[in-house]
């Protein structure tokens, strides 16, 4: 049973992001926004095990997430699909603080890059209603989301790197030890 | 030792993890055409120690006073109105189911809370949900346990509303921002800041009034429609209880 958990810690904590996604904490928000918390278990899987996984924890991402929102015209997937694939192009960083602060920038432009490709959902659907006044909540949504997702990921990317590199290096040991 | 084995005709279909992601797809897939319903249920259990305490409902009884009184006020009116008119159909007795709010996202994007009644206590899509100060929204969709509520901040929510004193109505139209825009197909509609909002009383989707707020701000007049700025009464951010009206209309 320990063995499980240490071999699936990286995957298990994946469950926690729908489940903090709907909690949605007022306290760690700014103008009544979060964080877009699913970049935060992206950059380091997807750091860690490439762009392929990347791609493919991001459809996943999208598509728990869609589940649990209710706006049925639009999708994360997207958005989360082409940080999936970015990230895993960057390799870890060597320099504790300049790494630390690579996390916040990667994730600020990833979560711009999903907060833009979803505000152009909106803005394709609501085009013919020429009502502009829907835009600027978007535009403030989008920014106060930047800010917050490059605040906190120096803090929670570098744990979750750890987890997923550690986990990833118990299940090398045990295969190697089985072979 | 490494024991590295070559095969020659090795395809992706011989490989039981691609499999296993297949599977993980397929089942996400199922997750969501579902709503995520299994999501929501699983969150239903592990916030169930969070819920918020009993003692919220003193506070809510006192501040439901407050409304009666005001809704009093305006069924009397309309009663009066509606027997004048004749024959429009009548509200059966509102049959309420109380519910506690266990997710909220009030702000960003997404503006929906989920609640900790579903389908198994009777909770239909498209019923209104109201809080101490007035209208929340209406149930977008149900799992056995939890309904998902779209707030009236949503960019989703279009609803028909009633202002009292010139007696005209008018469409509700989300924004994403915490005030809601009024849109009055008239130029004439003299809309006054203060004014009172509730819900229409030949409404459709809704009970007829219920207290939603009141005008804040009146825009410019744009291609014959008049607008107006609307702050609502109630307050998603920090309500905890709510009542699920169960009425056929």
């Amino acid at each position: 049973m320990n063995k499980f958990f240490t071999k699936n810690s990286s995957v298990i904590s994946l469950i926690f992001i729908p489940i903090i996604f709907l909690w949605h904490p007022n306290w760690l928000g700014f103008l009544g926004v979060q964080p877009y918390w699913p970049l935060f278990w992206l950059l380091p899987w997807s750091m860690v095990n490439g762009p392929v996984n990347g791609i493919i924890f991001g459809l996943f991402l999208g598509l728990i997430l869609d589940s649990v929102t209710l706006d049925g015209n639009f999708t994360q997937i997207p958005g989360l699909i082409l940080c999936g694939a970015w990230f895993g192009r960057i390799k870890i960083h060597n320099n504790l603080f300049i790494g630390h602060l690579r996390y916040g920038l990667i994730c600020s432009l990833g979560s711009f890059l999903c907060g833009t490709l979803y505000f152009l959902q909106i803005m394709f659907k609501n085009f013919s209603d020429n009502n502009f006044l829907i835009f600027i909540p978007n535009i403030q949504n989008i920014l106060a989301e930047v800010f917050l997702t490059g605040f906190f990921a120096p803090f929670i990317c570098s744990q979750l790197v750890k987890v997923i590199k550690s986990s990833k290096e118990k299940i090398a040991i045990i295969n190697l030890s089985k072979n | 030792m490494l024991n590295v084995r070559r095969i020659s005709t090795s395809r992706w279909w011989h490989k039981k993890k691609n499999w296993t992601l297949f599977g993980i797809f397929l089942f996400l897939v199922f997750v969501r055409i579902s709503k995520g319903s299994l999501y929501k249920d699983f969150y239903y259990f592990i916030s169930k120690p969070f819920w918020p305490g009993q003692f919220q409902k003193e506070v809510i009884q006192k501040s439901s006073n407050q409304e009666s009184l005001k809704k009093l006020n305006l069924l009397q009116k309309d009663n009066i109105r509606l027997r004048e008119i004749l024959n429009l159909q009548k509200l059966s007795s509102a049959d309420t189911i109380t519910a506690a709010v266990i997710s909220r996202k009030p702000g960003s994007w997404w503006r929906q809370i989920i609640l900790n009644k579903g389908s198994k206590d009777g909770v239909e899509i498209g019923s209104t949900v109201i809080g101490p100060g007035g209208l929340l929204g209406r149930v977008k969709s149900t799992s056995l346990l939890t309904s998902s509520v779209t707030l009236l901040t949503s960019p989703e929510s279009k609803l028909g509303v009633w202002v009292d004193r010139i007696q005209i109505n008018g469409l509700l139209v989300g924004l994403g921002n915490d005030y809601p825009n009024l849109i009055f197909y008239s130029k004439d509609a003299d809309v006054k800041i203060g004014d009172f909002v509730s819900s229409s009383p030949a409404s459709t989707l809704l009970p007829p009034n219920i207290p939603i707020g009141i005008v804040q701000s009146v825009d410019v007049e744009i291609q014959s429609k008049k607008t107006a700025k609307i702050l609502l009464l109630a307050k998603p951010h920090v309500i905890d209880w709510v009542q699920i009206l169960k009425v056929k209309i």
